[in-house]
């Protein structure tokens, strides 16, 4: 029996522990915003937040979170308004939106270390997301937009990136 | 002629076993009706719960799963599998009959109850250092537990090495029993550090290296050594980190799991430091962190932690950017997205690779073993994870390993990885 | 060039028109009951369609209005990204004059009364302006003069604005006349067909600034894709896939040890009579993990069948000998003369070999399916592009008619031309029909890979000759790869001149526009391909390669005749007869193309100086078919290290004439994700087969684009009223030539394969020899 928080609610499963914690979300708790794409943690789309961090949830066997506190794309902001939702949806950056989930919990937790990120910050942290459609240029955009409406101040150090 | 002289031969052989036995025996102590937990004055109960703690009982008397210290715990040793014993106070399956001069004798020589020898896999060798008083409060502290009816398993030790007469000669050749001797001309915290490392806490039982039969080399303290199928780092000044194990990273790693430049607490550590050193007062993991410093060398080292922030600082920014490489693109897909610092700053939550502990030690166990399994959330930093990369193939973890061996340190590269890779694998969790 | 769906179907297509009609006969009235049973609103949580209130008019099939003015479009194409349904809907709400607000997009299940729905060949908008400008002005005009009515004035005079009909000083809105009832109107396919279609300078939404009404349910969770398809009871399946892709037979299957996988429930091997997948033995358990992990454990023995030791070599090898003899393929109708007099007459001949490699899908959502019978029906859920295909085929698989068989549409985690063959959904029917239950099947990413009808690796040869005034005098293009349309619906192939059948993805792109005399086009099927692995239609299709061949040869051309690459193509763009342009959608033929060249190249700086070993290149295309050309031209500019061989692309200029934009922001995403695809297919991913295989199957060793290698994009739109055409492909076509050709700029070495790699631009180097 596993034991932990997930979206602030307490939940305590019944299954093998080295059971990936995205199947665990997706079909046992039933919040099917946190997608599969590639489960070997290369890809983010199941990128969740655990204890804060974005964390690989194919990758991370359901007894590793055993106590600690699970946040997925459904909870990062009750009413879909985090700051990073809202720059998202203001610059139309989902394209099937599939990787999406995991683009914007990945650029969450990273505008923390992050408040006011680089191009080079954004590509070195991002990389691990795989967006299929490509919507590269906009995710860039959106998480500055976004760092700026949470008060960090977007640099831009660009190098000559959009 | 030739009879004579295998007589005699067969003579002298019984002549030395019987004096052998002689030598091996140990009476056995009276039972005694379990003692009532109310009869343990609180204070004294409370001091051995920490020591308790500090001594880590219950990660070696607690299967997984199981009550705690009932026992049950499977310990992978070069000689077979060895279980651990029940130490709750049940009569007949734990300690319960064992008087409080019994459970010294356990303690401070090794030996049982009924006189059987203990197997060395409890480190008496250790907690013959321990002074009367603590070993009270430890016994006051286990004889409060609940009672537990849990046989005990037998142990998968082969024969001959499973006669428990033969641990006395074992004793004979390795064991020093004696309290723990305070060396005046250190402090006195260095002291109480000492008396922890070398008494309750027992780190030499992982951290030392051991002879063919299993015995600490005691002229290689604390100079690291393979447990449990992972590495326990040298605690010397042969320990390969870039960044000098200082006081202030000693008392970050052993109060949080977390240390800001070597990485945290994973494998066999996590416990130690989650379960048992956490209950230890702030001052003993200050001495112990006093104590760690001296063993270590850190002052004479002071002036390399600049230049390996440096480095790590330039390796970092080695992943912004496009890559072509194969391997820097891995790197970059799978481990970049955590493995980041702020602000030129290693983020202790986030172990820099640079100056982790397991990309700079000689032998790639422990950074492989992390990387195919994960730090779950109550082991290294608290509540955060690891995911576990076993999905990912053999040749794909060693390519990993290899990458961050050469951009991240000026180490020589592990060799045979990918084979290395495939045995720790097959270990299992 | 003929296109899929070939004229014919196309025919029946737009000949809906007529059924618009007998529907609007037949029930064109207040209270007329929903059509629609609806899958997916993609604006809606949970994709769940949203309640409508009150009486509801519904003047065509494509749309209905509720009591509140609230207007749902039907969708009939898959949303994957594009925004398509925000795209369609903004062309009808412009004509029936809604304010955007009031307007919803439910994308719909199959049914025969949408007819074909596919979703490719970026042929949406194109195909659906007509239809929805003229079902918006139907509805517009109803309720003109039901308001009229209604309101006793005379409807003279009236006319619509932001859901309100303005009539003799009066206005009632639509919400009001739907509420009130009584609408009746029919419209004849003639007066459908004059209907009056505004003027572009009267538009509201097309073309301008607007919100896609998916992109919320994208942001917060909500959005439902065919993975999060569930029904109470179901069981979860994952095959075990066999070592080829056709033909492999199952000899046993040994389970032992998946029997200890907690939840794991059988083995089903499948009975396939339309020989979709033919050795799949289906892994079921009660949980996708156990699935998983029993599947792991899960020992089959097979007989493979043909391709099992193919290589990509192999396959190279074959397409380079089938172009080597003279005889056959197909030949193109290009309307010019035999180009063999021309070359034996040529002063000077240039003749280049072009390759590119497999490529995968790898959309991002791996394939699935969740089948299982209800009422009589065997229902299915999933992502898909092109339903109208695998119908027949899910149809023979389970031995029923087709109208016994509905797919539910839910979105797609990507599509990019993976799901126009829904081959998937047959296992999980044929498992949902054996078990008698409701299956769910998700392949792992590596089962996805290893059943990916992926992009033919292809060997191409271009040849020109040149007279002694350096003129070109004859061109030929010889083509020769997998072709996905044999593979996945032989029966809409033309054939070519001389009587050869063909695929016209896997050739399109080289009936070029330029002006080259003489042009002889021949498209070979690589047969080994076929008979190793599905060739798929991928993003662009075979404009991916023929285009790389092509614009990269035009180069090697202008350097041959030491003429500026720029300066030749707009030479070669005249213009003139068979490339004047003869329709609305062509009209201005290579002249269109010609100003994106100029454009682009003017954008970019072409000419001015750079840096060391840093280079310009430029290519251009006219999009997916000749009749529905979308003018696009690319300059590259690119630094090489000559050290490392690594090319760092620093940015793409992009120029497009695609005609009406109706949804801009929509346009511009499309572009920036096609011109991205086009730099990862140049530079950072390819695999190869081995063993019959493809080698790369999942991220760990396949290595597509990420952020770190997008470089600064500039996208401009060339300002046009002419008919709208498509965008979702034509810009993954030219990046790779212009890199190839900014490369030669750079350090002068080409490079005549993709993806180019480091190693590659290293042995280039080092050989030392330009071109
Ligand atoms: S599905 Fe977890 S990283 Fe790809
Ligand atoms: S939006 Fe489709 S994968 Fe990112």
């Amino acid at each position: 029996m596993t034991q932990f928080t997930i979206n602030g609610r307490a939940v305590s499963i019944d299954a093998d522990e080295d059971t990936p914690l995205l199947w665990v979300i997706r079909d046992d708790i039933g919040l099917t915003g946190t997608k599969f794409g590639c489960g070997i943690g290369m890809c983010g789309a199941c990128t969740v937040h655990v204890g804060g961090r974005a964390t690989r949830s194919c990758i991370t066997p359901l007894g590793a979170v055993d106590g600690a506190e699970v946040t997925t794309i459904e909870g990062l902001d009750p009413a879909g308004q985090h700051p990073v939702q809202q720059a998202w949806l203001d610059l139309q950056t989902p394209q099937c939106g599939y990787c999406q989930s995991g683009q914007i919990m990945q650029a969450a937790a990273m505008l923390k270390d992050f408040p006011a990120p680089t191009d080079q910050d954004i590509d070195a942290t991002m990389s691990g997301n795989l967006c299929r459609c490509m919507t590269y240029v906009r995710i860039r955009a959106a998480i500055k937009q976004a760092a700026a409406a949470m008060g960090g101040q977007a640099l831009s150090t660009s190098g000559g990136k959009s | 002629m030739l009879k004579r002289l295998l007589v005699g031969l067969l003579a002298a052989v019984v002549v030395a076993m019987v004096g052998f036995a002689a030598f091996a025996w140990r009476p056995s102590i009276g039972k005694i009706t379990p003692p009532a937990a109310s009869g343990f004055s609180p204070a004294l109960v409370a001091r051995g719960e920490v020591l308790a703690g500090a001594g880590y009982c219950s990660t070696c008397h607690t299967a997984k799963g199981g009550q705690p210290f009932a026992g049950g715990y499977p310990m992978q040793t070069g000689f077979g599998t060895i279980y651990s014993t029940n130490i709750t106070p049940d009569a007949k399956t734990g300690i319960g009959t064992w008087s409080e001069a019994a459970f010294r004798r356990a303690m401070h020589q090794g030996v049982a109850r009924d006189g059987s020898h203990l197997l060395p896999a409890f480190p008496y060798d250790h907690f013959t250092k321990l002074t009367d008083a603590d070993v009270s409060a430890l016994y006051a502290y286990m004889m409060t537990r609940p009672a537990v009816v849990a046989p005990d398993r037998r142990n998968g030790i082969a024969f001959p090495l499973n006669i428990r007469a033969l641990q006395a000669g074992w004793k004979l050749l390795y064991f020093r029993p004696g309290r723990f001797e305070p060396d005046a001309a250190r402090s006195a915290e260095w002291n109480r550090g000492a008396y922890l490392a070398q008494g309750v806490s027992h780190c030499g039982a992982c951290h030392t290296p051991r002879g063919a039969l299993g015995a600490e080399k005691r002229d290689k303290a604390f100079a690291g050594a393979a447990i449990d199928n992972w590495i326990a780092p040298a605690l010397t000044a042969a320990n390969p980190s870039p960044a000098p194990w200082d006081r202030a990273e000693l008392v970050a790693y052993l109060r949080t799991g977390v240390s800001h430049y070597h990485g945290v607490a994973a494998g066999p550590m996590a416990p130690v430091v989650h379960d048992g050193l956490a209950k230890l007062p702030d001052a003993d993991i200050r001495a112990l962190a006093v104590y760690f410093a001296d063993t270590d060398g850190a002052a004479g080292r002071a002036a390399s932690l600049a230049p390996a922030l440096q480095r790590a600082a330039a390796a970092d920014r080695l992943n912004v950017g496009p890559q072509t490489d194969p391997s820097a693109r891995l790197y970059t897909a799978a481990c970049a997205s955590c493995h980041y610092n702020g602000a030129g700053q290693p983020a202790p939550l986030r172990p820099d690779l640079a100056l982790n502990s397991a990309v700079n030690l000689d032998d790639p166990t422990n950074l492989v073993r992390v990387v195919l399994h994960g730090v779950g959330a109550r082991e290294g930093a608290p509540g955060v994870v690891m995911p576990a990369f076993d999905r990912l193939s053999d040749a794909d973890i060693a390519r990993l390993a290899t990458y961050l061996r050469a951009t991240r340190t000026d180490k020589p590269a592990w060799p045979n990885l990918e084979k290395k890779v495939a045995a720790i694998r097959a270990q299992g969790k | 060039m003929s296109r899929l769906p070939p004229k014919g179907e196309q025919g029946s297509f737009l000949s809906r028109r007529n059924f618009l009609v007998a529907s609007t006969g037949a029930g064109l009235a207040f209270g007329f009951s929903a059509l629609v049973e609806a899958a997916m609103d993609p604006a809606a949580p949970g994709g769940a369609p949203m309640a409508k209130t009150g009486p509801q008019f519904e003047p065509t099939l494509w749309f209905a209005i509720d009591g509140d003015g609230i207007v749902t479009v039907n969708i009939i194409r898959a949303e994957m990204g594009q925004h398509i349904g925000a795209a369609l809907a903004r062309i009808l709400a412009d004509e029936l004059e809604v304010a955007w607000d009031k307007v919803r997009i439910v994308h719909v299940d199959t049914d025969p009364k949408w007819g074909l729905m596919v979703t490719g060949g970026s042929w949406s908008v194109w195909q659906t302006f007509p239809i929805f400008s003229q079902a918006g002005a139907a509805g517009r005009i109803a309720l003109v003069e039901a308001g009229a009515k209604l309101l006793n004035v005379s409807p003279a005079g009236g006319a619509a604005r932001d859901g309100m009909v303005h009539v003799g000083g009066r206005s009632i809105s639509y919400g009001d006349i739907v509420k009130r009832g009584g609408v009746a109107r029919q419209f004849t396919p003639e007066e459908l067909a004059k209907l009056p279609i505004k003027p572009a300078a009267d538009r509201k939404l097309i073309g301008k600034p607007g919100k896609a009404l998916d992109i919320a349910a994208k942001t917060n969770g909500t959005a439902i894709y065919g993975i999060d398809a569930k029904v109470p009871g179901m069981v979860f399946a994952r095959p075990k896939l066999p070592p080829t892709r056709q033909g492999s037979k199952v000899l046993s299957v040994d389970d032992g040890a998946a029997r200890k996988v907690k939840g794991y429930l059988r083995c089903l091997t499948l009975d396939d009579p339309s020989d979709t997948v033919p050795g799949w033995v289906m892994v079921i358990a009660e949980s996708y993990p156990a699935a998983i992990r029993a599947a792991d454990l899960v020992k089959v023995k097979w007989a493979a069948g043909p391709g099992a030791d193919v290589s990509e070599k192999g396959l190279q090898d074959h397409a380079a000998a089938l172009i080597a003899k003279a005889d056959g393929g197909a030949l193109l109708d290009t309307k010019t003369a035999d180009p063999a007099p021309a070359f034996k007459a040529a002063k000077s001949v240039l003749e280049q070999t072009y390759t590119a490699a497999t490529v995968l899908h790898f959309q991002l959502e791996p394939l699935n399916a969740l089948a299982f019978e209800k009422d009589g029906v065997m229902e299915i859920h999933t992502g898909n592009q092109w339903q109208s295909l695998i119908l027949p085929t899910l149809a023979k698989a389970l031995g029923r008619a087709e109208t016994g068989i509905v797919m539910r549409t839910y979105m797609l985690g990507g599509g990019f031309g993976r799901r126009l063959n829904g081959d998937y959904a047959v296992p999980a029917a044929l498992a949902a029909k054996a078990l008698g239950k409701p299956v769910k099947m998700v392949l792992t990413r590596e089962d996805d890979v290893r059943f990916d009808s992926v992009r033919s690796p292809s060997v191409q040869t271009l040849r020109m000759a040149f007279d002694g005034a350096g003129a070109i005098t004859a061109m030929e293009h010889h083509a020769a790869a997998g072709w996905p349309t044999l593979a996945n619906a032989p029966a809409l192939m033309p054939k070519g001149k001389n009587g050869v059948a063909y695929d016209p993805f896997a050739i399109s792109g080289a009936d070029h526009w330029y002006e080259v005399g003489a042009h002889k086009v021949r498209a070979i099927n690589n047969d080994l391909a076929n008979s190793t692995f599905r060739p798929g239609w991928l993003r662009s299709v075979g404009p991916g390669w023929t285009n790389w061949a092509l614009e990269s040869f035009i180069d090697e051309a202008a350097h041959h005749l030491k003429t500026d690459p720029v300066a030749l193509r707009l030479k070669l763009l005249t213009g003139a007869g068979a490339n004047a342009g003869s329709d609305a959608s062509t009209v201005g033929g290579a002249k269109r193309q010609a100003e994106v060249v100029r454009r682009a190249a003017q954008a970019a700086g072409w000419g001015q100086s750079l840096p060391k070993d840093t280079g310009l290149g430029l290519a251009t295309s006219f999009g997916q078919e000749r009749d529905m050309p979308t003018w696009v031209a690319c300059a590259a500019r690119v630094h090489v290290d000559r050290a490392t061989g690594v090319v760092t692309v620093q940015k793409l200029t992009m120029m497009t004439d695609a005609g009406t934009i109706v949804d801009p922001d929509g346009a511009r995403a499309q572009t920036e994700g096609a011109a991205l695809w086009g730099l990862s297919m140049a530079l950072h991913e390819g695999t190869a087969f081995e063993n019959g295989q493809v080698k790369d199957v999942n991220l760990d060793t396949y290595t597509p684009l990420r952020i770190a290698d997008t470089p600064e994009l500039d996208i401009q739109f060339v300002d046009s009223t002419q008919v709208p055409v498509g965008l979702g492909e034509p810009a993954t076509t030219v990046v790779a030539p212009a890199i190839a050709n900014a490369i030669f700029n750079a350090v002068g070495v080409r490079l005549r394969h993709i993806p180019i790699t480091p190693e590659a631009v290293r042995l280039a180097l080092a050989a030392g020899k330009p071109a």
